[in-house]
Order: C-alpha cells, then structure tokens, then sequence
C-alpha cells in the first residue's frame, strides 16, 4: 500500500533511473536536431536539480539562480559531454558544485531550514483522496522531520541523484569521504526505524 | 538493508520533499526559455549547415565467399576551412570509423545514427579521432567546435 502511494506523485517523485533514461534520449534527439528535445530534458531534470540545490540551504530565488546557470552550462558545454547516457549526472554535478559555491558565500542561505518552515498544509487533493491520505503524509513528513539536518540534507541529494559521486559531496557537506556511505546507511535506518515507528511499514 | 528496503526509503524521502518543498510553479517554463534562448544565441536552432561530400571511393575486402562482401570506404567533407576526411572499415557485425581533422582544432565529433544513438569521440591534437564499434546503417557525422560556432553535419552516409 504505501508504495503504491509513494509511486504515484510527479516527475520529481519518479525513480531516478526513469529521469536519468529520459534525459539521455532527450540529449540524443536534440544532437540529432530535434530542437524541442532540449525542453524535454529541461522538463525531466529541473525538478532533480531542484531538489538537490535546495538541499543546499538556498533561498528559493538562489536556488533558481543556481539552476539557471547549470542550463546555461550546459548548453555552451554539451560538446564536452562525450557519453550522452552521463548528461543527468553531468547537470547534477554542475548544479552542485555551483550550490555549494553560492551556499559558501555571503548571505543568500536561509537563516533555518527555509523548508521547515513551511505550513505543513495539506495540498489540494479531490474528494476520495482524504483525511487518511493526509494523515499519513503527515507521519511520512515527520518521520523525515526527526532525523538529524545532516541526514536529512545527505537523503535529499542521494534520493534525487543517481549514484552521487561520494568525493564531491563529502567536501560540500563537510564530512569525510569515508563517512559519506555509512552516514547514509545509518540515515537510511534511522529512517526505517521511524517509518516503524510511524506504523508506515 | 536490502536494495529493495533502500529504494523504498529514498521514494518516501522524494515523496516528502516533492510535497513539502515542491518544484515552484512555471520553474520548468523559465528554464526551458533560457536553455532556448542560449541555444539560439550558440546558432543551435539554426537548420544545421551540411558539410559538402568532395570525394568517395572505396575498396573491397572479405572476398571469402563465405563472408558478405563489405567495403572499405573513405569519404571526404568540407566545411569553411574544415576538411574531414573519413574511412569506415567493417569490424565483425559492426563498423569502425576512422578520421582526420585538418586544421585540428577541439571539435567533438559525434556519429548520429538512424536508430536513435550516437557515439562521440573529441579529435586529437594531431587531428585524428576514431569510432570504433557503431552499428550497421544509415548514419551522419556531427561536429561540434567547441568555441562559439555551431555545430555542423556531414550528410547521410551508409556504413
């Protein structure tokens, strides 16, 4: 049941592999000259890149900024992209180096968690899909809630990306590289444990 | 933790994330715009400009009466002040493209082929650059400079 629940959510919901797949036949069809190619994969990757910057502590405007310039790069750059089934981590990458730039500079992070502060409102939803289904959304947001903000920004990246290179994340999140793996399987069980907890598995 | 268990934590991580701190509204608008917008500026929307096919002559090989009979084939393009000179060789069930860039230059040269995939190599200071390993069939060469010129194609050839 729950991930029948958990699967039916937008793109950015989608299993990395799927947004990975459609990236690199994007990226193939727009070197083959099909110019609205670039709009599909603009369409498949913003939302990963969206959730990876902002796992950077960016403002909302910042994190833009960020996925902006990554579209730029990427365009001026894509001649450099020799194996077109690498373009997703390619942006990810480039979107990431540049997050942590612009996070390491003045001022432009969100003073808390800009996320948690944000009203835990239930979305619109249709009439059938109701009070059950908010109820459990709530738990499945306070389960990621009660994990330390280091799990919880190391999930966020890991879950959108495909396979993150550990060197690069552990300088950007100031932890050892060594510590990257077991970080995220003592996250991942803390987050098992709470889902438990939570009665979500 | 099993695979399985991992993948279901990381789908309950994106759920939450999607729904808490969701993509905002006409982000995917703005960014296709400004993706078009430099593409259009790089001359990538452009009708892509064909490089001219000078000279073709080839030879054949595999004469074995057991084996089909496939050529060996160079072919020659140009483009401005671009000269590309190609041979395609059969590899097993495959094909194999070799080629000379003249000037070289830093171009990324990719085979786009009918069937949807492409193959890329970047030429070597000497100007070389090979493609080993591409399927039979109907394919173009794409060359991208990697300055500010847009990228241009050679036409359709069979290998």
């Amino acid at each position: 049941m729950s991930s029948s629940t958990i699967t039916e959510r937008g793109d950015a919901g989608q299993s990395p592999g799927g947004v990975w797949a459609q990236s690199a036949d994007a990226f193939d069809r727009w070197i083959a000259g099909d110019p609205s190619a670039l709009d599909d994969l603009v369409r498949a990757m913003t939302p990963v890149l969206w959730h990876v910057v902002r796992a950077y502590r960016l403002d909302a405007d910042a994190a833009e900024d960020v996925i902006q310039s990554t579209w730029l790069a990427f365009v001026r750059s894509s001649a450099t992209i020799l194996d077109t089934a690498a373009v997703g981590g390619w942006l990810t990458m480039t979107a990431r180096r540049e997050a942590w730039r612009v996070s390491k500079g003045a001022g432009r992070t969100t003073p808390t968690d800009e996320e948690e502060l944000a009203p835990h409102l239930p979305r619109q939803r249709s009439a059938e899909t109701d009070v059950v289904e908010a109820d459990r959304r709530d738990r499945l947001w306070g389960a990621v809630d009660g994990l330390p903000e280091r799990c919880r920004r190391l999930l966020r990246v890991v879950a959108f990306e495909n396979r993150p290179d550990y060197a690069s994340l552990a300088s950007e999140l100031g932890m050892p590289i060594g510590s990257i793996g077991p970080t995220r399987g003592r996250c991942l069980a803390k987050l098992r444990v709470a889902l438990i907890e939570a009665g979500e598995l | 933790m099993s695979e399985m268990s991992r993948e279901l934590m990381l789908s309950v991580v994106r759920s939450v994330y999607d729904d808490r701190d969701p993509v905002p509204d006409g982000l995917v608008t703005r960014m296709q715009a400004a993706a078009r917008e430099a593409a259009d500026d790089l001359g990538f929307s452009l009708e892509v400009e064909l490089m001219t096919l000078l000279e073709r002559s080839s030879e054949l090989v595999g004469t074995r009466s057991d084996a089909a009979t496939r050529a060996v084939y160079t072919l020659r393009f140009v483009h401005g002040q671009v000269d590309l000179l190609l041979r395609v060789a059969p590899e097993g069930e495959r094909s194999r493209i070799d080629g000379w860039v003249v000037p070289p230059e830093p171009i990324t040269v990719r085979v786009v082929h009918d069937d949807g995939s492409t193959f890329a190599a970047i030429i070597s200071d000497t100007g070389r650059f090979e493609i080993p390993d591409v399927p039979l069939g109907l394919v173009r060469l794409r060359l991208e400079p990697h300055d500010d010129r847009a990228p241009f194609v050679t036409p359709s050839f069979e290998i």
